[in-house]
């Protein structure tokens, strides 16, 4: 691939950008999923590709892509996306210089302890039907189980006309299970992800077959349970469900580009933004996270970067132009999910420091209240508008918890919500993540649990 | 632009796969390939960030053998040889496989005649007039009135080739074309930023209008400034296109997919020819709808287009079937196989769409059959409530819990918005809300899956911020 790519960026065409930004890519993915017991979907996916990214004119990006790996089809890709970048760059009326990149080469692989090349198609069928099993034995209320193994390969090449030359190559292992439990007509959802950038030593610490019958307990169990309420309320957040408000919340309003759209925090570095209980950082080297990269798809290294130290805000996520609008340096958060797209700014393994309070103390302090529990996604606005669910609750009150709750979503604007923070959770977890911005992304999540004041859209009294 | 002579290798060498397959002991083989050209600018805070050109092609394997023993295998790579290897390798993978004891692949039928699914013109257009068109949308927006920034869009166009041959005799071939475009825009006005507010155009013919959503966005841009909040109460709650289209369908597709009535927990499993919501409602899905988003002649298992009635005056007529639902449950097919499901799912966008994966049942145009009077008409006779052009958040999957947080809505009283609200969320069960829709409107928009009127719904949670 290098070879191909090199030929390509030693053609004439080159001259006429500034940059150029060759990416090449295979992608080997093997997946099964098992519905009810059932082996639904058993698949090997092969991806290759290449994509050319091009300015020109100091003011104006190109992108093409193809999924040919000839010479002439690369030379077509690169000429594609030149003749795309000077198409609107009549409309451009800023010129803007990106920081210069230093020539460096690297070759760099992601530890894997156990390979997932030993792994038979037997043996990964084994693993969602473990899950399944596990989910199974719960009992009879459990109405559907879905379970689901992914690992990915990739295998990247970034090289640009700046003297970059990178090769990375990471694995990535996923296990997806969501289990529904039925009864006389009320249907209770759960579903827990668990996934890495390594091998097989995802499973170490939790087995498929526990982690189905977690699952399934939990769906069940949501079953004799009543409806959250709904209003205002002080709520502990669990790391499981921190992880989301934390990507959404403040996560989104501190990437560059939808900073930059006005509103939300656009304007408030060196302010303070948010409760000084709170740092936040961005870090593509945290070991395992499904975020963990050495490069961006820029060539730029992925080092930790603060957000925000003891609430206030000091820098935003950057791709190489955002980063040059705002006179500071690249943060390594342009990433494209695949050769065949143009990197965007995402975030890569977004974290919240541990605080200082025990699970126990978190509860001591609230009056009344609920403790939030589990994922199921959410979005984000650029006026930092917020919204995601949350699998259970329970509901404090005088400092103990009386009641298990079914789960609803919350909503609310994090520049109001993170003031609220009273509290921080001293133990912090990894979490998998993902994210739909425009284009797909995993990212991983580093967080503890946090207490603050929210909105609750739930049924209940 | 990649030529017919591209397409014809990619299409000969899947057949050829196939053919091979149907010699090596298999039950049934399917081969879906693809060849799309995408041409897409994208908008970014008042400016065109880029502009990207994607040729993707590529084919995927369905093979069974004894015992519904399946497999799956797909690749991108062109070439004959790296084609009957992945063939090889679904074969190889149903081997090992457990059996899927329902599987089934649709028969030979004849392609429904459906007129606009291609247009010359679009698969024509250069990258210069998607740039002016983008232009145009974001001149327009911001035009409209000085406080409107044109956040985020695109221009989006696609043509390609779609085709599907199996051991059943299904052997169709299909040339469509595919534009959208949306524009979101948000208001600045000292230190006040309003929630963003959007405008969309689905459509498969070169007839986009960008001075249209431009102006439409800045339209709601600045009805959007010095929201209030709202006290919580119980009452009636006016959906307009756009908040329908979210969590309402997805609750909607969930309880009529065959999949999740095979599977026992569809909330509408026992419920065939039952009411299950409002005598206003009747649903349609209608694959065959002219210059309809997500019309086909045959769908992406190959069988042909169907318009079904799901729903007709409340009462459960039919579910979304493909062939394996059909057979399970002993019903029609109602060619609802899709590999271009919508919805944000995890597992599904790791995987990706297409020739990438297998088929799930998912509607085509899922159509509610529009009222007689106008959006307006129904604002207009509301005495007290709540006006929600757009709502954020996912529905929770399988219990038809909506708990969506409202980002355009407006206090209407004596018939007239009065306010925009700040914050504030709805929540209730969508399968009792779909039993207290009053009124349906006459108007509808198109979005990717669905065609959506306004909605009024009674004794709707209102929850103040």
């Amino acid at each position: 691939m290098f070879e191909l790519l090199e030929r390509c960026l030693e053609t004439r065409a080159t001259t006429k950008a500034d940059l150029v930004q060759l990416r090449g890519q295979t992608r080997a993915m093997k997946t099964c999923t098992v519905k009810n017991g059932v082996v639904e979907e058993c698949s090997d996916i092969s991806l290759t590709g290449l994509g050319v990214r091009t300015y020109v004119d100091n003011k104006s990006w190109g992108f093409s892509s193809t999924n040919m790996l000839s010479f002439e089809s690369a030379k077509q890709v690169l000429e594609n996306s030149i003749k795309l970048a000077k198409a609107s760059a009549h409309l451009k009326t800023q010129k803007l210089r990106l920081e210069s990149s230093r020539e460096h080469v690297a070759d760099v692989s992601t530890p894997v302890k156990k390979p997932i090349e030993d792994l038979s198609t037997e043996d990964i069928v084994k693993i969602p039907l473990e899950a399944y099993r596990g989910a199974k034995e719960v009992g009879q209320q459990v109405a559907d189980i879905e379970a689901t193994y992914i690992s990915m390969e990739d295998e990247k090449y970034f090289l640009s006309s700046e003297g970059i030359r990178i090769r990375q190559n990471a694995t990535r292992v996923l296990l997806f299970i969501t289990a529904i439990a039925k009864s006389s007509g009320l249907l209770c959802p759960a579903s827990e992800n668990i996934g890495h950038t390594g091998g097989l030593e995802l499973f170490d610490k939790a087995s498929p077959y526990s982690l189905g019958k977690q699952v399934a307990d939990d769906a069940k169990k949501l079953l004799s349970t009543k409806a959250p309420p709904s209003g205002k309320f002080r709520v502990i957040i669990h790391p499981t469900l921190c992880a989301t408000l934390l990507h959404e919340a403040i996560g989104h309003p501190l990437e560059a580009d939808l900073a930059m759209a006005g509103g939300g925090f656009g304007d408030c570095i060196g302010k303070v933004v948010s409760s000084n209980l709170i740092t936040i950082y961005d870090d593509g080297h945290v070991e395992g996270g499904l975020g963990y990269f050495p490069y961006d798809d820029e060539g730029v290294e992925c080092k930790r970067t603060t957000l925000i130290e003891n609430g206030l805000l000091k820098s935003f996520m950057h791709d190489r132009a955002s980063a040059a609008l705002s006179n500071v340096s690249a943060t390594g958060n342009a990433h494209a999910w695949d050769y065949s797209v143009e990197p965007l700014i995402r975030q890569t393994n977004i974290g919240i420091a541990g605080g200082d309070y025990s699970s126990e103390e978190l509860v001591e302090d609230v009056k009344e209240g609920l403790f939030l529990e589990g994922t199921f996604g959410g979005q984000a606005d650029v006026n930092a508008d917020f919204t995601f669910g949350f699998q259970k609750a329970k509901r404090i009150q005088g400092g103990k918890i009386v009641e298990e709750l079914r789960g609803a979503n919350v909503a609310g604007n994090a520049i109001e919500v993170f003031k609220t923070i009273d509290a921080v959770g001293k133990e912090v977890v990894l979490r998998p993540g993902a994210c739909g911005k425009f284009q797909f992304a995993v990212q991983g999540r580093v967080v503890p649990a946090i207490r603050c004041e929210i909105l609750v859209g739930g049924i209940g009294d | 632009m990649r030529s017919k002579k591209d397409w014809a290798l990619l299409s000969n060498a899947a057949r050829k796969a196939i053919k091979i397959l149907e010699k090596r002991n298999t039950t049934h083989a399917e081969a879906f390939y693809t060849n799309t050209q995408t041409t897409e600018v994208t908008i970014r805070n008042s400016e065109i960030l880029a502009q990207n050109k994607v040729d993707d092609s590529g084919v995927g394997f369905r093979v069974t053998i004894a015992d519904n023993k399946t497999g799956f295998a797909c690749t991108n790579t062109p070439t004959e040889k790296a084609i009957s290897k992945a063939a090889e390798k679904a074969l190889a993978i149903a081997r090992v496989g457990s059996g899927s004891p329902n599987f089934a692949l649709p028969k030979a039928s004849r392609p429904r005649a459906v007129k606009g699914l291609f247009d010359p013109r679009l698969a024509d257009m250069a990258v210069d007039e998607a740039i002016d068109i983008a232009e145009r949308t974001i001149r327009a927006a911001e035009e409209f009135d000085k406080r409107v920034i044109a956040k985020d869009g695109r221009v989006l166009l696609q043509s390609g080739w779609r085709g599907i041959t199996n051991t059943l005799d299904v052997d169709l071939e299909t040339q469509e074309t595919k534009a959208l475009m949306y524009l979101g825009g948000a208001g600045k006005q000292n230190s006040e930023v309003t929630s963003s507010c959007y405008e969309f155009i689905f459509t498969r013919k070169a007839d986009l209008d960008p001075e249209n959503v431009g102006e439409s966005v800045g339209k709601k841009v600045v009805t959007m400034f010095k929201p209030q909040p709202l006290k919580g109460f119980q009452g009636a709650v006016i959906f307009a296109p756009e908040a329908v289209s979210y969590q309402l369908v997805d609750v909607l597709i969930d309880a009529l997919k065959g999949e999740t009535v095979m599977a026992g927990r569809s909330a509408w499993t026992e419920k065939l020819g039952q009411i299950v919501a409002s005598e206003n409602l009747t649903i349609i899905d209608n694959a065959t709808l002219e210059n309809g988003f997500s019309s086909r002649s045959f769908d992406d298992e190959g069988y042909s287009s169907q318009t079904t009635v799901l729903i007709e005056k409340g009462r459960l007529e039919s579910f979304l079937h493909n062939a394996t639902s059909a057979d399970t449950l002993e019903t029609e097919n109602t060619g609802n196989a899709s590999r271009y499901a919508g919805g944000f799912n995890m597992v599904r966008s790791i995987i990706g769409s297409g020739y990438r994966t297998k088929p799930e049942i998912y509607p085509s145009n899922l159509i509610i059959k529009p009222g007689n009077k106008k959006k307006e008409e129904l604002i207009s006779e509301m005495e007290k409530g709540v006006l929600v052009e757009s709502m954020a958040g996912f529905p929770q999957p399988g219990s038809g819990l909506i708990s969506a947080q409202l980002s355009n809505a407006f206090f209407i009283h004596n018939g007239e918005i009065q306010f925009p609200i700040q914050g504030g969320m709805v929540s209730g069960i969508a399968y009792d809300w779909l039993q207290q829709i009053s009124q349906v409107s006459e108007d509808t928009k198109q979005f990717q899956n669905s065609v959506m009127p306004t909605i009024r719904i009674e004794d709707v949670n209102f929850v103040g911020a």
